[in-house]
């Protein structure tokens, strides 16, 4: 009877996930391929989808399955448990909030994003400021439907990292705070890295054979990926065994190469997902801070690293003969790791991109708590610039405005992408030990030993268990700052020798 | 406490109807990327979410809810009548929702199941030219759309119901009548002008695949194509598809041995420029795409033909093209070339037919599934069928069964009583370009100038704006003021090849 009873919830939750595949297909193509003129009538089409996935997920045959269904009559460990208890989990989150207020949000979020567009463009905070204050009373609403959290802003945060308590971060943040101003300090007063040489003409064609030579070294085939061109960088895996990736390439830098790399670190973790979890719950990256700490791993920890440069740097020399011919490696390397306080997140150096992270982590926990309000954003923005990074922001188009996320809605995602530098740098470390030769094995431009150690260690577990279980599974401890600001010391420690 | 406001079994009707194309609008997307973007692994994962959505739509449109709304609506439907969006729209979505009802969803999925496995068998029976192998599928097929034909009330023929499906109010009558006529002109015209020496030497090229997608770039610009609206990919298969309001894509196959793409790309362009044209008020409704299969490849045939065979088209566009191919065609005349495109060369395979011999490969089609259906043809036996008919209409001798009874995909998937909307297609054509002409004048002066603009305005605002609402008949009579008549098409084919 039990066994009916999981059948039949696992023909339904595949139902779903069907649904959800159609969403990423229609999202991809939007963004990739749909003509300009599709917009109206594709908008309609992913609300139509996205409400008919949620309906059918929170239905009551799904609710009463999962009330026959015990987890604790399985193994802890087995499929079984996890698949039981994870949808429960997700199902008990689901059924809570009002499918209006759910509406209400994805149509606010729709607007606000139409109208960041114009107002980052123009620096006109003001005009945003509307929207914000609307999105926010909406996450408000949205935060009562759950049971009081010992912080407003769990609730946002278990969305993204679920389970992950807002005093964690905070105490995460704290350390990175604290050992991080005095090292940016520190790596300012050693004086300027050039790297004039990375701004100048790097034709268009080339860094694509070039991006496209890297992924494939790190195990990109055309039977399963694709890698387009769009004005953001993402990824998306619309079903087993297709994994798409996209970049973005300018004329005059050579930042294709680190999104690509990026994009990748994300797609090779959809891609190990055990095939016996898919078409179900568990098919997936288990949070957005372990998913970002493989995008990460593979941009940073695999792709700035001197022995992939010692790979790949002669062919990207002679590539770009006329910018690079004059430049040796080990400039080449300080070039891209130069630590450096800017304005732009998203341009931000490894170690300084934590301080906008944490800028943006506590403003929003004072929006959500009532104790910022959203008219006064930019004046504390610049003030934090220029406490954490000791800069000055010029305009609001290079401050406030820069990120789409809070138009679209999204607090609480900010903090999972310093989280995934944390737990990049714990998960390599324990590579390292298991692998050895690391970096020999880089030099040589073999990444099959690596990504097949993430793969069978940590990218197979998809949702299997709770994000802390999994760092705790594949690192032996649970999240630990420790290693990554270790890390950072030790790379940035020859640039100030 | 709020009162709960009941909306107007109007407005709830397209309600449903908006998610359901919203539903299909996805379907499409899934089916378009399996064939232009999806890396070849996603395939199974493919299969199964395109199998939920489709079973979703359907499960979905025949509820109790959608033939309770249209009882509802019935008195709003004889008031307003079938010449108002809303009549027409109850019409349709009934006559709709009957026909989905009355098949089982099993056997609905017993066909999708059937088609699925009979399609990769007709591949490797294509491969191998094994027709023997291809039987057992092909007798499966026919069992079962021999049960769906008798999930309909009885018809003169049952060939009737196959044929409703893609033209309604089409009977096998009326299409046998037309073919016959046709016949009698079609065998003594190819073996009139079918044995004539071929000077298109300098058609098998070398056309440098590039250069080919700059001149149908060019063309399609001229005929209305935009980026803003619009896409052109590659696929081993053309075929044009409107995933929503205002998204148009067309796919082509550019061989360097041919120019083949030009004109599959102006055919597309005909398919995806009616779907374009249809009112965007009907967006998200079933009246928001064209009238049927055979008034659809009018559009397309008028598009590749009727425009882009004409010494018109060609007096505007053959400096062009010359001057992207010199090499091979620097010193063939326009006049050379423009027979060269048009010339009538009998030849075993439709997909290669030129404008006479296209129609007896689907006369011959039709009158094998006529047989097949009625059970006084064997499959086992279409073989010898075929090939007689091959030998009896075009005096061509059909060299294996791959370049024979397997070259079409229809049969497999489940295409039967398709093929006749193909030459259906070809005589609308004329009747609605004879109006055309009567109320534009010389429009090959016009294409001279590369001016197509007028007849794609003239198109919309008579054939496409309609998109849906009228059945494809009563359509053809409003723009044409008859009904079907291959006399016009006869006319034409005469003035043309003589």
């Amino acid at each position: 009877m039990t066994n009916t009873n999981l059948d039949r919830l696992k023909t339904l939750l595949a139902e779903v996930d069907d649904l959800r595949k159609a969403s990423t297909i229609l999202f991809w193509d939007q963004r990739v391929m749909m003509p300009p003129g599709g917009a109206q009538a594709r908008a309609e089409a992913l609300a139509t989808v996205g409400r008919l996935t949620h309906e059918k997920f929170i239905s009551q045959e799904i609710g009463d399955l999962l009330g026959e269904l015990d987890e604790g009559d399985y193994d802890y460990e087995s499929l079984e448990a996890s698949l039981i208890r994870v949808t429960r989990r997700d199902y008990e989150k689901a059924v809570r909030v009002p499918p209006e207020l759910t509406g209400e949000m994805r149509h606010s979020a729709a607007i606000a994003l139409s109208a960041w567009g114009p107002a980052k463009q123009n620096s006109d905070f003001k005009a945003l400021l509307p929207h914000l204050e609307r999105n926010l009373e909406l996450r408000r609403r949205y935060v009562e439907c759950f049971p009081k959290q010992a912080e407003t802003y769990d609730v946002l945060l278990d969305d993204y990292e679920p389970l992950m308590k807002t005093a964690e971060v905070r105490a995460i943040f704290d350390t990175l705070k604290e050992e991080l101003r005095p090292l940016i300090r520190e790596v300012a007063d050693a004086g300027e890295v050039d790297s004039s040489f990375l701004h100048g003409d790097f034709d268009v064609q080339k860094q694509r054979e070039f991006a496209f030579r890297v992924v494939r070294q790190f195990g990109f085939t055309d039977d399963e990926w694709r890698l387009d061109e769009t004005p953001h960088p993402f990824m998306s895996s619309p079903g087993e065994g297709d994994i798409r990736l996209t970049t973005n390439y300018r004329p005059t830098e050579l930042n294709s190469i680190f999104a690509s790399m990026h994009e990748f670190g994300h797609g090779i973790y959809e891609r190990g997902v055990a095939p016996e979890l898919h078409r179900t719950p568990l098919g997936t990256g288990v949070s957005l801070g372990v998913h970002e700490s493989q995008s990460r791993s593979w941009e940073n920890l695999i792709g700035r690293s001197r022995a992939f440069w010692r790979h790949f740097y002669p062919s990207l020399q002679e590539t770009f003969s006329e910018q690079l011919g004059e430049v040796d490696e080990e400039a080449f390397y300080r070039a891209v790791n130069k630590v450096h306080p800017s304005l732009i997140r998203i341009e931000a150096d490894e170690v300084t991109y934590n301080m906008h992270i944490i800028l943006r982590f506590e403003l929003e926990q004072e929006l959500i708590e009532g104790r910022l309000a959203p008219k006064d954003l930019p004046q504390a923005w610049g003030e934090r610039m220029h406490e954490y990074l000791g800069i000055d922001v010029p305009d609001d188009a290079r401050g406030v405005l820069q990120d789409m996320h809070w138009a679209g809605g999204s607090l609480g995602y900010f903090p999972t992408y310093s989280l995934g530098n944390v737990i990049s740098v714990q998960i390599w470390e324990r590579l390292k030990e298991d692998v050895g030769d690391v970096d020999d094995q880089m030099e040589r431009g073999e990444f099959g030993e690596i990504r097949e150690w993430l793969r069978s260690h940590l990218y197979v577990l998809g949702r299997k268990f709770t994000p802390q279980e999994t760092i705790e599974r594949v690192t032996g401890s649970r999240i630990d700052s420790r290693p990554y600001v270790r890390y950072l010391r030790e790379k940035l420690a020859p640039q100030h020798a | 406490m709020s009162v709960e406001v009941e909306s107007p079994p109007l407005e709830r009707l397209k309600g449903v109807l908006a998610e359901l194309d919203d539903l299909r609008h996805a379907e499409a997307i899934l089916d378009w990327d399996s064939r232009v973007s999806m890396p070849r692994q996603g395939a199974a994962a493919r299969a199964d979410a395109t199998a939920t959505i489709t079973r979703f739509i359907h499960e979905r449109f025949v509820s109790d809810e959608v033939g309770q709304l249209l009882e509802e609506l019935a008195p709003l439907e004889r008031e307003r009548g079938h010449d108002s969006f809303e009549g027409a729209l109850v019409r349709l979505t009934r006559r709709e929702w009957e026909r989905a009802r009355r098949v089982p969803p099993e056997l609905t999925g017993e066909i999708s199941h059937a088609a699925g496995i009979a399609v990769a068998a007709w591949d490797e029976a294509k491969a191998a030219s094994d027709f023997p192998s291809f039987v057992p599928h092909l007798e499966r097929m026919l069992e079962l759309k021999q049960r769906y034909v008798a999930c309909f009330p009885p018809t003169e023929s049952p060939y009737d119901v196959l044929l409703e499906d893609y033209e309604e109010g089409m009977t096998t009558a009326q299409v046998t009548q037309v073919f016959d006529r046709l016949k009698r002109e079609l065998v003594p015209l190819v073996e009139r002008r079918g044995g004539e020496a071929g000077d298109d030497a300098f058609l098998r090229g070398p056309f440098p695949a590039e250069a080919q997608r700059e001149a149908g770039r060019r063309v399609l610009t001229a005929f209305g194509f935009t980026d803003e609206s619009w896409r052109l990919d590659e696929t081993p298969h053309p075929f044009a598809q409107k995933p929503g309001h205002n998204d148009i894509r067309l796919t082509t196959h550019t061989d360097e041995g041919d120019l083949m793409a030009l004109f599959s790309t102006m055919h597309e362009f005909g398919h995806g420029v009616y779907e374009f044209g249809v009112d965007p008020t009907f967006a998200r409704t079933p009246l928001g795409t064209g009238a049927s299969a055979a008034l659809h490849e009018s559009q397309s045939r008028t598009w590749e033909n009727l425009v882009g065979r004409s010494a018109g088209f060609w007096r505007w566009f053959y400096p062009q093209l010359r001057a992207i191919f010199p090499g091979v065609l620097g010193d063939v005349e326009e006049e050379r070339f423009v027979r060269a495109v048009n010339a009538v060369r009998p030849g075993p395979v439709r997909g290669d037919a030129d404008e006479v011999t296209y129609g007896l490969h689907i006369i011959l089609r039709f009158e094998l599934e006529l047989q097949l259906l009625g059970g006084t043809l064997a499959v086992r036996d279409l073989p010898e069928a075929w090939n007689a008919a091959m030998k009896n209409y075009l005096g061509v001798d059909v060299p294996d069964d791959r370049h024979g009874v397997l070259q079409d995909t229809h049969w497999a998937i489940g295409l039967l009583g398709y093929f006749p909307t193909y030459q259906l297609g070809n005589v609308i054509s004329i009747q609605i370009w004879e109006r055309v002409r009567a109320d534009l004048g010389d429009v090959e002066e016009q294409f001279a100038h590369g001016e197509f603009a007028p007849v794609r305005e003239w198109l919309r605002e008579h054939v496409y704006r309609y998109g849906s609402m009228y059945p494809p008949q009563e359509l053809l009579r409003r723009i044409t003021g008859a009904g079907l008549d291959p006399e016009p098409y006869i006319a034409y084919l005469r003035a043309k090849f003589g």
